[in-house]
């Protein structure tokens, strides 16, 4: 999960979008212009997050939309602090043979 | 001013320019709810909701905490989302989650970019009567040019007729100095205070001063002092010199 999370810039900025903007519901091509992009440069990117669960989409007339589950959310925080404790826990490891 | 608040399941338009403190009220508004065992929604087409989040800290009120709770929802969105009008609307996951009895919409101004103006006036129609058919009070942002001259007009499409009740927020220049104006210009079945009131964005929110009443012209964009009052001046000028 954390390589699809950290595999490129556009998955962080989409990732940091709608972390802090949970209650964002939005087309493709919106999502995109908040972040300063185009749709078509984070297709890639949105499919991952969907495919991880992060994202969801569903379809709101004629239009599909993206937004957050909220509960997949909290589970990615969580991975994402054990990783970065654990890495903590390597770093002091290596400090100690200095 | 409004003789016990606004009535339930009413459509409330609030106006006026920008920075005039809009959104300020309406957040204040469904965090008052909130205090009153009633969710509500905000929907934004522009502010991000982070931003949101943030200047509403600023004022003493907690909106993540109250998403956590179940009684507050920020859905961030684009106008032409919030139009669709087949299958599951935008709104109905936020419908299921928190029950709201009221809804911001901020503002109903956007709508203007997707739909023409002639059929402005029947989608916002068709809006306010899907959330009173729910029974959800609302209160729709319209970011109004300055009502200036002898002109008292709200909005240009004519959307002032489907509302029940008309705020009006407005800067004002008195003796050099910018203040804010607040008028209840329309009020369906119930009477309210016609005065211009002052008004002040404080640290807990938006707090109603006194009327102006020593001023007339104010919402007309020219504010002179009434007679009498000029003449108290000039009365008051005169005792201070034989002073």
């Amino acid at each position: 999960m954390l390589e699809t999370l950290l595999a490129s810039e556009v998955t962080g900025d989409l990732l940091v979008l709608f972390h802090r903007n949970p209650g964002l519901i939005d087309t493709l091509d919106s999502v995109a212009r908040r972040i300063g992009r185009t749709g078509n440069s984070i297709e890639e990117d949105v499919r991952g997050l969907v495919n991880l669960g992060v994202l969801k989409t569903r379809r709101i007339g004629r239009s599909e939309v993206l937004l957050l589950d909220r509960a997949r959310d909290r589970e990615v925080l969580d991975a994402i602090a054990k990783h970065l404790r654990n890495l903590e826990g390597v770093e002091k490891i290596d400090n100690t043979k200095f | 001013m409004l003789h016990g608040g606004f009535m339930e399941g009413d459509a409330v338009m609030v106006a006026g320019s920008a920075g005039c403190g809009k959104t300020t009220l309406a957040l204040q508004y469904l965090v008052n709810g909130v205090k009153l065992g009633e969710p509500g929604i905000y929907v934004t087409f522009e502010e991000m909701p982070d931003q949101i989040y943030r200047d509403a800290k600023n004022l003493g009120w907690d909106l993540r905490k109250l998403e956590e709770n179940n009684k507050f929802r920020i859905v961030c969105t684009s106008p032409n989302l919030m139009l669709e009008s087949e299958g599951e609307s935008l709104l109905d996951e936020s419908f299921r989650d928190i029950e709201p009895r009221r809804i911001v919409v901020d503002s109903l101004s956007h709508l203007v970019m997707f739909v023409k103006e002639s059929e402005l006036r029947r989608e916002a129609y068709r809006l306010i009567m899907h959330l009173k058919t729910k029974g959800i009070s609302s209160l729709l942002v319209w970011e109004s040019p300055q009502m200036t001259g002898g002109s008292f007009a709200v909005t240009e499409v004519g959307l002032s007729f489907l509302v029940d009740c008309i705020v009006a927020l407005k800067p004002v220049e008195i003796e050099s100095s910018m203040r804010k104006a607040l008028v209840v210009l329309k009020m369906r079945g119930s009477d309210h205070d016609k005065r211009l009131r002052e008004f002040e964005i404080t640290p807990t929110g938006i707090k109603i001063e006194s009327a102006f009443t020593n001023y007339e012209g104010v919402i007309t964009g020219s504010p002179r002092r009434v007679a009498s009052e000029k003449f108290m001046d000039l009365f008051r000028g005169a005792a201070e010199k034989r002073k």
